[in-house]
């Protein structure tokens, strides 16, 4: 019901009768130009009501009675009364009333609004002119006086000052701000507040906000897999373009085509990312010229929508419905973006091409003096110089190859499974093990067959007695990244994986443990997971426990307690029964798993691990080799085999590209625009289809709007340039408007993204025009738009209001008041780490992982080997970074962000919705980034405000709200204060309880029962519609 | 509607009043998780059920990744003389495949290990694999000629969820509780549960866009529950923080957010301080709704002994009863792990093991309590599988690419005929010979048992009026009862 209460305040009371734009068009484009518009395929019965020509055809002016259109919606026969019953629409009597007055006072057609360049009007003149503070003022004013309205009064200072920090930096002033301006006597106090803020580095961040979701920012690519891409050295251009004040005309040039510009910077390049931004796939299996389009269709539409809010989209699949756009006009524009260097399924490992590398000047300098390097070293090692050596080295070895293993590795051997899908022992001691948990599979690897466990599995081994000095080894992948037991025989061993983190070029790794009675050891490095390893467990009575890994000692850190408890042993098992916190089932592959009641020698690790099998390498002829088998060969030759100094070359040369890797990993790159020499053909898609080509289109702009200058070749660039020239009707009332929304909540044009004729007319076009020839007359300047408007009287109202006004205009389309309406979800977070403390304000850089419960990504994501699909929490001060820069993932977004709506930024988004519900209260209530908020604001309370209660309330009221509580409020949280004391002076545990949320520290200082009670306090503080108002 | 099941309704809803109720009536508790003050009871649109429905809600039992119809319903005896043989041209025709078989230098048909035997009345044939499914033959109704126009997950299953290939478009469960709002107050209108694999083959991803709410008011979005401490996000209370701690805040809070209601005079306000009220009561009610605990052993051997493990198949399908009980519009349930590209003989019956049971129950426990003639089931994936072989074929071992062109779904309860099968296709299960239903015609026929016109369901954003049907879909009415 709001929004038709809102669209009749605006119909009320107007004394200048019917207007056509406003009126008439918005009834015959909902109801007639499906069958009766511009889509021509479609058009029924001849008749065209999307033209002047087409219309008048239909009536004759001054006389409805004899006028077809209106004889056919007035019409009593039901199944001649247009719209047709098939038609689902009817029209109200009250449209057809209209109609028939619009005729008969002679039928006064307009272009739609939109279409026609706004020409500047005059402002007004009103009755009341000394309220006036700029013309945004009497173009408001004069209207309220048509309805007999009358505005609010100024807001008090505290209110203004909250309103224009919140509405400029995106946060609330502190409390010294608010002192000043309360002092500050002066005339222009208030706009010495908006220039403060306007120039604040937060500027760029609250303006950048909203572009975000314009642009379909994300941390992601979206598609299936969902992975990670960077594209937030982007983000921080824009919010630097914000802060810098970048005229609008080039912040809009350099995002479409900063590319193409001559010589363009570096920063302009970045800049080009703004339409890269959109989803990517590459789902194994998809169809990549099905993406390149879903690409290129996006980039035209968001476009379209961003700077034009032309819903460009539909006529993807046949001329538009409502609007003047043909299909080939939409495959026009869709050709401005299909010449970019780009595959239709890219993204697995990061950014998709083309994509640009940032160094820093010091990163440069590293890459190059390690390429060198490494340069150098490939030399020493060429081709030429090692394969000769090689082929003599592997002709000897191949003579001397007896097939079998040295008879000695069957000496101690009291257990060998082959691992081939079965856990037969083939030791010749008959110690066949059992399957006791889990589905294990065959799977055929470099060293043969193993055993695949996908699910945490367990097998038992049976009561094996190792003995005192003893040998474990086998090969080994890990196969999942939470921490699990890889071997264990109670009392006498355990081995296991811890949970497995981050590594350079997207990799994950662990640390491999082994505990024994007494001693506790683990591996330095963390191995790859799905890599596979050999590993060999050697104990002996002297040394204790030695790790080799593929044959190698490897460095180690003693832990400084075991879990393994000496006792009669158990029995051995892979894996475990049951699953813990801190240890699962096996997860995996395993592969000739070897168990000797002695300690191998360090050579006979090494056959193991690789002369093992060698001898089926060395046979396979050289032709024959796979890739994989040649390496293999190569890297056991030059790591093993070579003269020394060769060896040394090696290693050597190994630790620089590892070194590389991770500078590489270290460097930032962010996806940019960058055309093929020769753009892809462009046609028309039948139903929008990639295989149903058509005729054959090149780059052009809607015929409906002014022509793309003739002297210019028809690039992005052209595209720019020509959305900002002054002719352009368009562009920049989109963009006033926008900004409109951002203060007021609702646009001049309520829909931002669409000015079409299906649109809603504009609440008062002569602002609308004046404000969209201002921003031009003023060469876009962007920060002076703003500050226009938040000095107007009309913003500066108070935005209480009575029940009869709320009745009158519940969504405020006139005005009459400030508008009142919940922050943002960014908002909302920054505003309670802000009033707490918390907020870590810097600008920019990678995004933040905040807490968040855990599974929000785990249970819908693929896992393991891709990047983004584990939560891994922020450590320190990047728990406490602005909403902002929260990594965004599309297929799960910031799980309290998407509670106050926050979009899933896979499509453009001109406008969120502003719900209320019971799952918002859940999240202020109950998150652990609120609850710590409040414990941390009432530290900073109890510290500043001593022991006086009554100054605690009022100080922390302030830092809240901004204002100083009534006496009403304040005894409602004065006997809150007392009853919560009691309770946590009753009940101790749960005061350490309630403290202990959040990683902030605890003031040890201050009584944890006091504590407790403020922080819930503060949470009712926090909770309160105000504190999340904007008022 | 018969008495017993009004008497076991309203038993449950008393429960979810039960504590802390005080001062709010049922009216007063209108729209409330709708987040709509302003809303009628229901919260659903004017005019909407557009005639008198047949099931008034819904539960979606989606098989992510596209169980094979080769192996389950489409029985293909024909196929034992054809394994191992190139699939002919013909049959073929050039109709595009996916990129992980495109390459292939054949395409040999692999017919099914498995066994197959008719079940009840109208002789359904089904496989070994889904013995408890044959419980339930004579109350589903098998569609053997679903097809779909995506080959490819992601777009595959935002096609069967939104109506669109690309992200973008409201999902159907939003569409409904848009539509026909909630038939209670005290739950979300539509809930989302996501089963945990117990099989080998998981790894298919999911989107919360397949629960989103597009373009359409964000109100609309299911809501996940989730198993654990937390079935809805931060539902419980921190630590250190009792309900009676807790009341007194609320009461504060409630009491300040009253004041400034009367300054402002802002209805936000009053819609703010009911749904903090509402918010508290759900602390309640959501945790009673997903302890089974109580449920009677009986409920467990229908179900099976799964059902007692938080997050199963078999527990959501029986929490999925619990929520229509006490009023849940629509349903989502995904069980993820149904992709088989290769080891299907293993990893089908694995994932069958998992949920042939669940799904079975299901249907059997609305019947019994006299919900299935209001409540429809939906079961099926986001396309089928091929039935020439991807990877290695051997006498035991196969695998199967994705295959949108023909797949079997099956529904049960209100608006459908029981005990049905409708359409077949040809001897290779690659192409439909009759009666096809396409992915827009599911959707169509969905809301038509939901008395909604699938053409007169619609939102009007960027200036079109949108549906969940797009241009498309026909009501499948040989299905109807």
């Amino acid at each position: 019901m709001l929004p038709l209460a809102g669209l009749s305040v605006l119909h009320a009371a107007d004394p200048k009768g019917i207007d056509f734009n406003r009126d008439i068009r918005p009834i015959l484009s909902d109801n007639c130009f499906t069958c009766h518009g511009p889509d021509e395929s479609k058009r029924m019965a001849g008749v065209r009501l999307d033209t002047k020509e087409g219309a008048l055809a239909a009536l004759t002016p001054g006389k409805p009675e004899t006028s077809r259109i209106y004889l056919r919606i007035a019409h009593t026969d039901p199944k001649r009364r247009m719209p047709p019953p098939s038609a689902s629409r009817t029209l109200t009597a009250q449209q057809i009333g209209l109609i028939q007055k619009w005729i008969s006072s002679g039928a006064d057609w307009k272009m739609h609004w939109a279409y026609e360049k706004p020409v500047r009007p005059e402002p007004p003149v009103t009755k009341t002119p000394k309220w006036i503070r700029n013309p945004i003022d009497s173009f408001v004013l004069a209207r309220l006086e048509q309805e007999n309205l009358a505005p609010s009064a100024e807001a008090d200072r505290v209110t203004l000052l909250r309103r224009l920090s919140f509405d400029l930096t995106g946060l609330p002033p502190a409390l010294p701000e608010i002192d000043a301006f309360l002092k500050d006597k002066s005339p222009m106090a208030y706009e010495k507040q908006v220039d403060r803020l306007l120039a604040s580095p937060h500027y760029g961040e609250r303006m950048a906000m909203p572009w975000l979701d314009l642009a379909r920012y994300a941390d992601t690519h979206g598609f299936h897999i969902d992975s990670h891409r960077d594209m937030w050295p982007w983000r921080d251009w824009v919010i630097r373009a914000f802060n810098s004040n970048m005229p609008f005309d080039r912040f809009t040039v350099e995002q479409l085509a900063g590319d193409l510009l001559p010589n363009a910077t570096l920063d302009q390049k970045i800049a080009s990312g703004f339409n890269r931004n959109h989803m990517i796939n590459y789902e194994g299996g998809a169809i990549p010229e099905e993406y390149l389009v879903e690409y290129v269709a996006d980039r035209a539409e968001t476009t379209s929508t961003v700077w034009m809010a032309m819903t460009m989209a539909c006529a993807r699949c046949h001329d538009h419905k409502y609007d003047p756009i043909k299909q080939k006009d939409y495959y026009r524009m869709f050709a401005f973006f299909n010449g970019v260097k780009e595959k239709g399924l890219d993204g697995r490992d990061g950014n998709a091409d083309p994509f640009l590398r940032l160094p820093s000047g010091e990163q440069q300098k590293r890459v190059d003096e390690l390429s060198a390097k490494i340069k150098a070293r490939e030399a020493e090692l060429a081709e030429d110089k090692i394969k000769p050596a090689q082929e003599q080295w592997e002709k000897q070895r191949l003579a001397l190859l007896d097939y079998t293993a040295p008879a000695g590795l069957r000496e101690g051997l009291i257990a060998q499974y082959e691992m081939d899908g079965t856990v037969a022992d083939h030791s010749g001691n008959y110690r066949h093990g059992q399957t006791l948990r889990g589905e294990p599979g065959t799977i055929l690897t470099s060293v043969g067959k193993a055993t695949l466990f996908n699910t945490p599995s367990h097998v038992s081994l049976g009561k094996v007695d190792l003995g005192g000095e003893y040998t474990v080894a086998a090969w080994l992948v890990q196969g999942h990244h939470e921490p699990q037991t890889i071997f264990e025989q109670p009392g006498k061993l355990s081995v296991w994986w811890d949970a497995s983190e981050p590594l350079p070029h997207l990799r994950r790794g662990a640390h491999l443990h082994v505990e024994i009675p007494g001693q506790h050891l683990r591996t330095r490095d963390r191995l790859v997971q799905t890599e596979q390893y050999h590993v060999a467990i050697l104990h002996s009575q002297a040394g204790g426990i030695t790790i080799r890994i593929n044959g190698q000692a490897v460095p180690v850190v003693r832990e400084a307690d075991s879990s393994v408890k000496g006792s009669e042993p158990g029995v051995f098992a892979i894996g475990r029964e049951t699953d813990t916190e801190t240890r699962n089932g096996f997860r995996g592959r395993i592969a000739d798993l070897r168990l000797y009641r002695r300690v191998l020698g360090e050579s006979e690790i090494k056959h193991l691990a690789v002369d093992h099998r060698l001898p089926h390498m060395l046979t396979v002829p050289v032709k024959q080799r796979p890739k994989e088998l040649t390496q293999r060969l190569r890297e056991h030759y030059l790591g093993s085999i070579a003269p020394a100094e060769t060896q040394a070359a090696w290693t050597d040369l190994r630790q620089l590209r590892e070194q590389k890797a991770i500078l590489d990993d270290a460097i930032p790159n962010t996806m940019v625009m960058f055309e093929m020499d020769k753009p892809r053909d462009t046609f028309v898609l039948g139903r929008g289809d990639y295989r149903n080509h058509g005729e054959k289109v090149s780059p052009n702009v809607p015929a409906v709007l002014p022509p793309l200058a003739a002297s210019t070749k028809p690039d992005r660039l052209a595209l720019a340039r020509w959305l900002v020239d002054p002719q352009h009707p368009l562009t920049a009332r989109v963009a006033v408007n926008r900004y409109w929304q951002n203060y007021f909540g609702i646009g001049l044009v309520k829909s931002s993204e669409n000015f079409g004729t299906q649109g809603d007319p504009p609440s008062h076009p002569e602002l609308l025009d004046w404000l969209a020839t201002e921003f031009q007359r003023t060469g876009w300047d962007v920060k002076a738009m703003q500050r226009l408007i938040v000095t107007s009287a009309t913003y500066r109202q108070s935005s209480k209001a009575t029940p009869a006004l709320i009745e009158r205009d519940p969504e405020n389309r006139l005005l009459a008041r400030m508008s009142r309406f919940r922050l943002s979800a960014e908002l909302v977070r920054d505003n309670a780490l802000a009033v707490s403390g918390l907020l870590n304000g810097k600008i920019g850089g990678q995004s933040t992982y905040p807490y968040q419960p855990p599974g929000i990504w785990e249970e819908i994501s693929r896992g393991e080997i891709f990047s983004a699909q584990i939560y891994k929490e922020s450590q320190g001060e990047d728990l406490y970074r602005r909403g902002m820069y929260w990594f965004w993932k599309r297929t799960a977004p910031p799980a309290s962000l998407s509670t106050f709506d926050a979009p899933d930024r896979e499509k453009c988004v001109a406008r969120r919705s502003v719900t209320n519900t019971p799952l918002q209260a859940l999240v202020l209530m109950n998150d652990p980034a609120f609850v710590e908020a409040s414990r941390v604001l009432a530290q900073s309370v109890l510290r500043e405000a001593g022991a006086d209660n009554s100054k605690r309330l009022t100080l922390a009221f302030r830092k809240v709200t901004g204002r100083t509580p009534d006496a009403k409020e304040s005894k409602v949280l004065g006997e809150l204060a007392a009853k919560q004391l009691a309770r946590y002076m009753r009940d101790a545990k749960s005061a350490e309880a309630l403290l202990a949320i959040g990683r902030a520290p605890v003031d040890e200082k201050l009584a944890p029962a006091a504590l407790a009670a403020w922080t819930n306090v503060a949470t009712v503080l926090l909770n309160m519609d105000e504190a999340i108002t904007k008022e | 509607m018969n008495w017993k099941r009004e008497v076991q309704l309203l038993e449950t809803r008393r429960q979810f009043f039960g504590r802390g109720a005080k001062g709010l009536s049922a009216a007063a508790l209108a729209g409330l998780l709708n987040g709509d003050a302003a809303a009628v009871p229901t919260g659903g649109l004017p005019g909407v059920p557009h005639y008198a429905a047949k099931a008034k809600r819904v539960i979606w039992l989606h098989q992510s990744g596209g169980p094979s119809q080769l192996d389950l319903f489409d029985y293909k005896p024909q196929l034992k003389k054809f394994h191992g043989s190139e699939l002919p041209g013909s049959i073929r025709m050039g109709q595009r495949i996916t990129g992980m078989t495109s390459g292939q230098a054949s395409f040999p048909c692999a017919s099914s290990i498995f066994k197959f035997e008719q079940a009840g009345k109208a002789g359904i044939w089904m496989s070994e694999l889904i013995p408890h499914h044959k419980k339930i033959a004579d109350e589903i109704c098998v569609i053997k000629s679903v097809h779909t126009d995506a080959i490819n997950h992601d777009p595959a299953i935002t096609f069967i969820q939104s109506g669109s290939q690309q992200p973008g478009r409201p999902s159907i469960g939003s569409w409904v509780s848009y539509g026909l709002g909630s038939e209670t107050q005290e739950l979300p209108a539509f809930v989302v549960l996501l089963s945990q694999q117990n099989s080998v083959n998981a790894d298919q991803p999911l989107f919360s866009r397949l629960w989103g709410a597009g373009f359409l008011p964000s109100r609309y979005q299911g809501v996940r529950l989730r198993s654990g401490k937390d079935p809805v996000l931060y539902l419980a209370d921190p630590a250190g923080i009792e309900r009676e701690g807790r009341r007194e805040m609320l009461d504060a809070l409630q009491a300040l957010n009253k004041m400034r209601e009367e300054a402002y005079h802002d209805p936000e306000i009053d819609t703010r301080i009911q749904q903090y009220e509402m918010a508290y009561k759900m602390q309640a009610s959501v945790p009673e709704l997903t302890d089974l605990s109580k449920e009677p052993a009986s409920t467990f051997a229908l179900y099976g002994e799964d059902a007692r493990k938080p997050g199963t198949y078999a527990a959501n399908c029986l929490l999925a009863r619990r929520l229509v009980e006490r009023g849940v519009r629509f349903v989502q349930l995904y069980h993820k792990g149904w992709d088989q590209h290769n080891n299907l003989p293993r990893d089908l019956a694995l994932q069958c093991k998992a949920s042939d049971q669940g799904a079975a129950a299901l249907v059997l426990d609305l019947k019994q309590r006299g919900m299935l003639d209001d409540t429809l089931v939906v079961w099926g994936g986001e396309f089928g599988r091929t039935v020439y072989c991807q990877g290695r074929l051997t006498e035991t071992d196969y695998g199967r690419d994705h295959h949108p062109r023909n797949f079997c779904m099956w529904m049960a309860g209100g608006g459908v005929k029981r005990g049905f099968q409708l359409g077949e296709t040809d001897d290779y299960s690659y192409n439909i010979v009759s009666d096809p239903v396409h992915i827009h015609d599911i959707q169509a026929t969905l809301l038509h048992c939901l008395g909604v016109d699938h053409t007169k369901l619609t939102y009007k954003f960027q200036g079109r009026w949108f549906r969940l049907t797009d241009v498309h879909g026909n009501v499948v009415r040989p299905l109807l009862a």
